[in-house]
């Protein structure tokens, strides 16, 4: 065995030569640049503390962190290297995979280095179509036509398999050895222009040699996760299972499934054609995320420079959208409802805890409470703003959900309009256009939340948008979440396989508002305050463009959106009216130039402007938004000449006004 | 409460009323053809009094200019007319773009694309004439009338005058002309329209030049009647006049006119409720702060109660 | 699917039609239309174009409510029913112009018709409780034993969108799906319509089945009288709304009023047409 592992690794095949061409340089280009950006400072942070001169306090805590962000880091990629290696089929060109990941990885990060995180995977969201739009020109000029999905579908015998297992630990090894000479490389250039001291050297070698050992063992895990991806021979071949009922292999299965849904299926397997795009590397690239966004306080100073606080403070702020995103994505996306109004359940969540978690409450009731106790409250009361606006959620819901959906499109706005009169007016008990102050925020043992220390809150959210995923995507995959797609599809179909039309709308419409009563909570918690200005229409229209653009019921879309409308709403268009200040900049003259024809020209005031046009192309263009859910391109693709499209209807069957409607055959 | 406010009340909605009318034809007529809530409607006619504050700057009229006689005539006929084409021709650009792209794709999609289109003219709005409300010229000299316990200004009766007349030629066109006739069968049933020979897209385009038209108009006697405008009454105003044109029965022209005036009845008799903060019955901060809150709450409970208004009827769907 | 008689004299029918008139406006789509089925019967309705057939199914699974009249399933009146809960009661159906998911798979789509007989609910589903995965693989157990009763074709494809499945084939599914709920009735409208001969006589094969290895009642509408007639216990005639005539097969073919009923149309045609 050691044998022809030691053949493999150090005298590669030329096949698995090429790959490892392709694949090592594709991850290490990236690799370095990062790491000559902020790795290299953060690695030297965890070796030598006391070099450190970012400003920041460095303790004990810190210092674990980053190294373990390090650690990950790094073995990451370094499985992934073996992985793809392994994955890859081989028919797809280097070059190919060079530009993908130039367009997709490199340029992204560029971006961010110049421009900072937001502006930075703003500006992806302008090139990345244009890409797309330059690539689909050149196929169609070139007759490009993409090989069958299933033409690499292999059973893989014993001796591929050691095979397989040989090209991903050459990968990981190749990768992770490389990778070190040239960062010791860098590094030696360092210390002989005396930036380096000897500790950090030291350092330095230790990983030049712990890298490639390590990346000979990361190999033999890649090499395993590769090979689960693989059809067994058991799952190739049929059989008959329990009661005689035909057993289909998962081979056979495949083989028969049309082009566009093969084409799904494939990517969870392996060798593979676009290993990039595989189910496999999703998980890296996801794993590389999580530990990107949970450790990112700790890392920003390196990446960033000074204004963590200030950057911290933004993303919870960028937090929230993204949790109202999620709900609306129930709403709208899953079920298939308008909601116009989606504010009001926001505006209920904020006020539910800032009536109760402030001096409010003891002026409402009359009960004397300890100001210091209201923070722990905020645990429970998250729950509980959350259900209460579920309930009025069920209470708007139960009415007016058998409406057909332009007619409930403006209910919901209505209601939206409504809410926040209503707190306003109300003053008695919401204390009116004053508004609520002294929200209390959250306790937690040993942790001191307040402005200057934006960290916690920033982990709370994250914590609440993990929750949020999570429960979005179990409702999605299971009975509701069939039974909202068929109500979708075709009502009266569902209605007469048994789906309880009314409760399941209910329902979506209920957990729709439960997470924008957690958003609000927060909110309130976060901002200390309530008021009413903060919840009108326009925000309703901003979170709907959030789920709209990102992708109508794609979790991973409405995400995206939220972070792409937040970066524009809150973020870019300030910045270019600062910049539009500041004689030395770009902006400057384009600003004066446009001014000159149109006075009340700032870029605050073309907000709405951008957003209309956004959605209207959206619309038109790509109404399936950004990162769309496969079903909903599907959906929105299909051939013009499919029958009416059944949408909700106003009087459900069975209720006498149906049958004036709709005539069933 | 007194009978001389309630009646004074009375004579504002009517007012009032004819705007909202005017306005919410344009919702009923296109919904009626297409079964699209134009969400843009209330920004068109918004762009309306802005369009005719322009025509008025540019025959050198100002906020407090007063004319009279065949000048004064001369210049409201073309301020009228010129809000009335500018907004036509904008209704008919935004159809052109907006829907007739999306005429085939699922219900929602127009209507995102028409919230879209919502968004862009306000702030066009507010790139034209700025962010803060813009006086609207006061041309006409006023003059009270007191009927009894009531007053009337000319204004009012101007407002009402225009309305009911613009009511009365479009009943006439929908009845008595071949393109009334057309845009009426389109509205039935689009398929059996074209096979009948109808330009369908003609007709739908021409609905919303008329629907757009009368918002123009009502811009211009929105100004004249409370005299300043400002870029945002678009969406506020377009969500009543929506009221009242499902009020009287979505789809039913007849029905958008009694529907407006109700509205503008219920609006101003609203503000007679007393401010219950003082003690004693009403709603905190009277009834005018809640004037909005109501014509809502009205829209949801008609819509839930008899989507169908008051004169409307239902069209039925052939699955 | 329980109940097992020998003579259909003993005890009550499972659905019982008694006066089941519909009415859209001015138009009377079906009138006074008395019939009773009892179980593991296969019967027919049949009757020129526009006759009501597919009212009277409407009507029987709640998609309309009958201006006059009383439904009575397993002795009890679905009057007013939704279409879910009268699934829930036992009856389920196929539509004429096939009415699947399309952007569903198969398997979805016979996931769907099982939404009765399964009882996740939110918080179960949310965390994975035991009882949920358990209940969600037993469903799709269930769902490829379903799809199994047409042959491995369909469990083969179960990963693929409806959409893309040839019009037999998703008849299929359409009759998978709704033997999903368990039901005790089944109103199949039109099943071999827009098929060829040998696709239907296979399609007649299986409806037999249905009610052979499963026990379950059938109702369909059907326009191929050769079909009726070889695969009915018994076949209801409707005409203009109306019940003109009832019986076994033979005695419907001979039967006077039937022959004018379908010829009546061919003359008035040919006289229009002179």
């Amino acid at each position: 065995m050691a044998v022809s592992i030691s053949n493999s690794m150090f005298r590669p095949t030329n096949s698995t030569l090429k790959l490892l061409v392709k694949w090592v340089v594709a991850l290490l280009v990236p690799v370095v640049v990062f790491n000559v950006w902020g790795g290299e400072s953060i690695l030297n942070a965890v070796l030598s503390p006391g070099t450190v001169s970012l400003g920041i306090s460095i303790d004990i805590g810190t210092l674990i962190q980053a190294a373990i962000f390090i650690i990950v880091f790094y073995f990451v990629v370094t499985l992934l290297a073996g992985y793809l290696v392994a994955a890859d089929s081989g028919r797809r060109s280097i070059l190919e995979v060079w530009i993908d990941v130039l367009i997709f990885v490199m340029v992204p990060l560029i971006l961010v280095i110049l421009l900072g995180l937001i502006i930075g995977i703003a500006l992806c969201a302008i090139v990345w179509p244009v890409y797309f739009y330059i690539r689909n020109a050149v196929r169609k000029a070139i007759h490009y036509t993409p090989p069958p999905p299933l033409a690499s579908l292999k059973t893989l015998n014993d001796e591929q398999r050691i095979v397989l297992k040989n090209r991903a630990v050459a990968g990981a090894f190749w990768y992770a050895t490389i990778l070190a000479l040239i960062l010791l490389v860098i590094d030696i250039i360092y210390f002989a222009t005396g930036s380096l001291n000897t500790t950090l050297f030291i350092g330095a070698i230790g990983r030049t040699i712990i890298l490639p050992i390590a990346g000979f063992l990361l190999g033999q895990v890649s090499a395993w996760i590769a090979l689960r991806r693989t059809l067994s021979a058991k799952e190739s071949s049929n059989g008959r299972g329990e009661n005689g009922t035909p057993r289909v292999s998962k081979r056979r299965r495949l083989e028969v499934l049309s082009a566009t849904r093969a084409r799904e299926e494939v990517k969870d397997l392996v060798p593979n054609d676009l290993p990039l795009r595989s189910t496999g590397a999703q998980r890296f690239f996801l794993t590389l995320l999580v530990v990107f966004v949970l450790f990112y306080p700790v890392i920003d100073p390196f990446l960033f420079g000074y204004g963590t606080n200030g950057r911290l403070a933004g993303y919870g702020d960028a937090g929230y959208y993204v949790i109202l995103a999620l709900g609306l994505n129930i709403v709208v996306g899953f079920a298939g409802l308008l909601d116009l109004g989606y504010v009001a359940f926001f505006a209920i969540g904020s006020y539910a805890w800032g009536m109760i978690g402030s001096p409010q409450f003891s002026f409402l009731t009359g009960i004397p409470v300890n100001l210091s106790l209201l923070p722990w409250f905020f645990w429970p009361m998250i729950l509980g703003a959350a259900l209460i606006a579920a309930f009025f959620g069920v209470l708007l819901g139960a009415p007016t959900l058998r409406l057909r959906g332009d007619y409930l499109a403006i209910v919901t706005l209505g209601f939206g309009e409504i809410v926040p009169i209503v707190f306003l007016e109300m003053d008695k008990y919401t204390n009116g256009t004053n508004g609520l102050i002294g929200v209390a925020s959250p306790a937690f043992p040993g942790v001191n939340w307040s402005v200057v220390t934006p960290a916690p809150y920033y982990y709370l959210i994250l914590a609440l948008i993990a929750f949020s995923i999570f429960a979005n995507v179990r409702m999605r995959d299971s009975r509701l979440g069939r039974a909202w797609v068929a109500i979708r599809e075709d009502e009266i179909a569902a209605s007469s396989s048994g789906v309880n039309l009314v409760n399941t709308k209910l329902f979506a419409f209920a957990a729709g508002a439960f997470f924008a009563g957690v958003a609000g909570a927060y909110h309130s918690a976060k901002l200390g305050g309530v008021s009413p200005d903060n919840f009108g229409f326009g925000d309703s229209v901003i979170y709907l463009a959030m789920v709209v653009i990102g992708g109508i019921g794609s979790i991973p879309g409405v995400i995206v959106g939220a972070l792409a409308v937040y970066a524009i709403n809150q973020f870019i268009l300030a910045q270019l009216d600062t910049l539009a200040a500041d004689p030395t900049s770009f902006v400057y003259p384009i600003h004066n130039a446009i001014v000159h024809v149109i006075p009340s020209f700032t870029f605050g005031n073309i907000r709405n402007l951008i957003f209309g046009v956004i959605l209207i192309v959206v619309m038109i263009f790509r109404p399936e938004g950004l990162i769309p859910s496969a079903r909903r391109r599907r959906e929105l693709h299909q051939g013009n000449d499919e029958e009416v499209e059944v949408g909700s209807l106003d009087v459900p069957p069975g209720a006498p006004g149906f049958e004036a409607e709709v005539h069933v055959e | 409460m007194n009978l001389n406010l309630v009646l004074q009340e009375l004579v504002v909605g009517l007012a009032t009323g004819s705007i909202y009318a005017l306005i919410a034809l344009g919702y009923t007529m296109v919904y009626g053809i297409i079964e699209l809530i134009n969400f843009a409607h209330g920004d068109i006619f918004m762009i309306g009094t802005l369009v005719a504050i322009t025509i008025f700057n540019l025959f050198g009229v100002s906020t407090n200019t007063v004319l009279s006689g065949g000048t004064l005539i001369f210049v409201m006929f073309v301020a009228c007319l010129g809000a009335m084409v500018a907004c036509a021709v904008l209704g008919v650009a935004i159809e052109l773009v907006a829907y007739r792209p999306l005429r085939n794709a699922p219900r929602l999609a127009p209507l995102i694309s028409a919230i879209g289109m919502s968004l862009i003219l306000e702030d066009v709005g507010k790139l034209w004439k700025g962010i803060s409300f813009i006086a609207f010229p006061q041309v006409v000299a006023q003059v009270n009338y007191n009927i009894g316990p009531v007053t009337i200004t000319n204004i009012n009766i101007l407002v009402i005058a225009v309305s009911v007349v613009l009511m009365l030629a479009l009943q006439w066109m929908i009845t008595s002309t071949r393109m009334g006739r057309a845009m009426r069968s389109v509205a039935q049933d689009r398929e059996a329209a074209a096979l009948m020979g109808v330009n369908v897209d003609f007709v739908i385009t021409f609905t919303f030049f008329v629907g757009a038209g009368l918002a123009g108009a009502a811009g211009f006697i929105y100004g004249l009647q409370y005299g300043s405008t400002v870029f945002y009454i678009g969406f506020q105003l377009g969500l009543i006049a929506f009221t009242a044109a499902v009020l009287g029965g979505i789809g039913n022209i007849v029905g958008a006119m009694l529907g407006g005036v109700l509205i503008g009845i219920i609006e101003s008799m609203s503000t007679l409720i007393p401010d219950s903060s003082q003690g004693g019955f009403g709603l905190p901060h009277g009834g005018t702060a809640w004037a909005n809150a109501i014509i809502f709450a009205i829209l949801i409970l008609i819509l839930v109660f008899r989507p169908s208004g008051l004169l409307g009827q239902q069209t039925p769907e052939k699955v | 699917m329980s109940v097992e008689l020998e003579s259909k004299e003993i005890g009550e029918p499972l659905l019982d039609l008694s006066g089941a008139t519909k009415r859209f406006g001015g138009l009377v789509a079906v009138a006074d239309v008395d019939l009773q089925i009892w179980p593991r019967e296969i019967i027919s309705v049949i009757g020129p174009n526009g006759a009501g057939k597919t009212t009277l199914f409407n009507l029987i699974t709640g998609i309309y409510r009958p201006t006059s009249g009383d439904i009575r399933f397993a002795g009890k009146s679905t009057v007013g029913l939704n279409p879910n809960e009268i699934v829930k009661r036992g009856i389920t159906r196929t539509f004429q112009n096939i009415r699947l998911f399309n952007n569903m798979t198969v398997m979805e789509n016979v996931l769907v018709g099982q939404h009765t007989q399964l009882k996740a609910n939110v918080l179960g589903s949310l965390f994975h409780v035991p009882s949920v995965v358990h209940e969600e693989a037993e469903a799709r157990k269930r769902a490829i034993e379903l799809l199994g009763f047409f042959g491995s074709t369909l469990i083969e494809r179960q990963e693929e969108y409806v959409i893309n499945l040839s019009y037999a084939d998703r008849r299929r599914v359409e009759i998978a799906r709704a033997l999903g709920a368990k039901p005790k009735l089944l109103l199949l409208d039109e099943p071999t319509a827009g098929m060829n001969e040998v696709e239907t006589l296979e399609a007649v094969k299986y409806v037999r089945r249905l009610r052979d290895e499963l026990g379950v009642t059938i109702l369909l509408i059907e326009h191929k009288l050769a079909v009726t007639m070889g695969m009915s216990d018994r076949i209801a005639v409707l005409d203009y709304g109306r019940k003109i005539a009832e019986g076994l097969p033979e005695e419907v073919r001979r039967d006077e009023r039937v022959i004018a009923a379908y010829l009546g149309k061919a003359a008035t045609a040919d006289q229009a047409a002179e």
